[in-house]
């Protein structure tokens, strides 16, 4: 069992906010690209966050959690993360994961 | 089926949410997501709970369909309007199960839960009270789901689509990338399948593309043989779901199979072909 109350086996669908590492701040083995966004100072609790590829190629989506978090397990490269949230705001960003690290990324809508 | 016998809009369910014989159901994999705001007269069913097996790895049986279905209210004549989170995956996955059993008028929420959000339309906790019912469901339909045997003989004859990332495709990750990549299995795809990442036939906002766009996509630019039958799989059969209902039902395929056992089932087979890389 992962820190998440769910087994990855269980299926492919994002939990709010993606899955929680064991302890935040350690990446392990993993590459980890997590952060929070936040519009007027306040954290957006109702959107989207997706991890996008070469070509912005679709690689993996997450419901912003509740404090505006989300968490990706992506391989070590170069991404661009998209966040989509009501009244058609729409933000990119590009971040960098490396295996062991866990890379922060703040956005504002 | 075109398309509005197979899809609603946000505005359809808006105006038919409360008409008699229409039942909305959300079917997300984080159920937690219905308990904290839903569709107002929405009901709710779990992937996992309620369509497994809860000891073999498999469905209900039809028994426990049709118990499920009268226990939550449904009829056979019901319009059952399908949606969820994850871009409709789960969604996509109870349509094809409801077909499986013979439930004729099923449509999906165009969009699902994600652009319900997205357009900041109204999301309750309230919980419906509908009145149960007796549904009689029909035995599997097999013509829409593929099991294992079938798979690996259907190497290098059917269209074989497999709808999982690039990167789980050519074995560089095992699951996708929320979530951690610590699984035993084999890594890579099943030889001569086409990867076409389940994405693709969607916008950003959950939707489907056009129909135009669907067809050249499977078509000119993954080179799917529309003549031949076709097979899909991903990793464990929810978004091979997904990708089922853009080549079945919007773009009218006639021979399209569902593999569920997927992956996690033929990435652990023994002595089946497996192939890394790219693909060709």
């Amino acid at each position: 069992m992962t820190a998440a109350n769910q087994t990855p086996g269980d299926g492919c669908g994002a939990p709010a906010g993606g899955v929680p590492v064991a302890a935040a701040t350690h990446a392990g083995s993993q590459a980890v690209v997590e952060g929070h966004v936040v519009r007027d100072d306040a954290p957006v609790s109702t959107g989207y966050a997706r991890l996008l590829g070469t070509g912005d190629e679709f690689v993996a989506e997450v419901p912003l959690g509740e404090d505006g978090g989300f968490r990706f397990f992506a391989a070590p490269g170069t991404w661009k993360l998209r966040v989509l949230a009501p009244g058609g705001a729409r933000a990119d960003r590009s971040v960098s994961a490396e295996y062991g690290k866990v890379t922060k990324v703040e956005v504002t809508v | 089926m075109s398309r509005p016998d197979v899809l609603v809009d946000a505005d359809w369910v808006e105006a038919h949410k409360n008409d008699p014989g229409v039942a909305i159901v959300e079917v997300d994999e984080d159920t937690s997501a219905y308990d904290t705001g839903h569709i107002p007269n929405a009901i709710k069913i779990d992937w996992k709970q309620d369509l497994q097996d809860p000891v073999r790895r498999d469905f209900v049986d039809k028994a426990g369909f049709e118990a499920l279905l009268s226990e939550r209210g449904i009829a056979g004549d019901d319009t059952v309007i399908l949606y969820g989170g994850n871009n409709n995956w789960f969604a996509a996955y109870a349509y094809w199960y409801f077909k499986l059993y013979g439930h004729q008028n099923v449509k999906l929420l165009d969009g699902g839960r994600k652009k319900w959000e997205l357009d900041s339309r109204e999301l309750v906790k309230d919980i419906p009270d509908r009145t149960k019912t007796s549904y009689t469901a029909q035995e599997q339909d097999t013509a829409i789901r593929a099991m294992r045997d079938e798979v690996v003989a259907a190497i290098g004859k059917r269209n074989l689509v497999d709808v999982r990332s690039p990167d789980e495709f050519s074995g560089r990750l095992l699951a996708p990338a929320h979530l951690p990549q610590e699984q035993a299995q084999r890594a890579g795809h099943i030889p001569t399948a086409k990867n076409v990442p389940w994405s693709k036939a969607a916008n950003d906002n959950g939707t489907f593309r056009s129909d135009d766009e669907l067809r050249t996509l499977y078509g000119d630019e993954a080179g799917l043989d529309f003549a031949k039958d076709t097979i899909a799989y991903c990793r464990i059969g929810e978004r091979s779901a997904h990708t089922w209902f853009v080549l079945h039902e919007l773009l009218e395929q006639p021979n399209v199979k569902n593999y569920d056992g997927s992956w996690t089932e033929y990435g652990s087979l023994v002595g089946v072909p497996i192939e890394l890389g790219d693909g060709r």
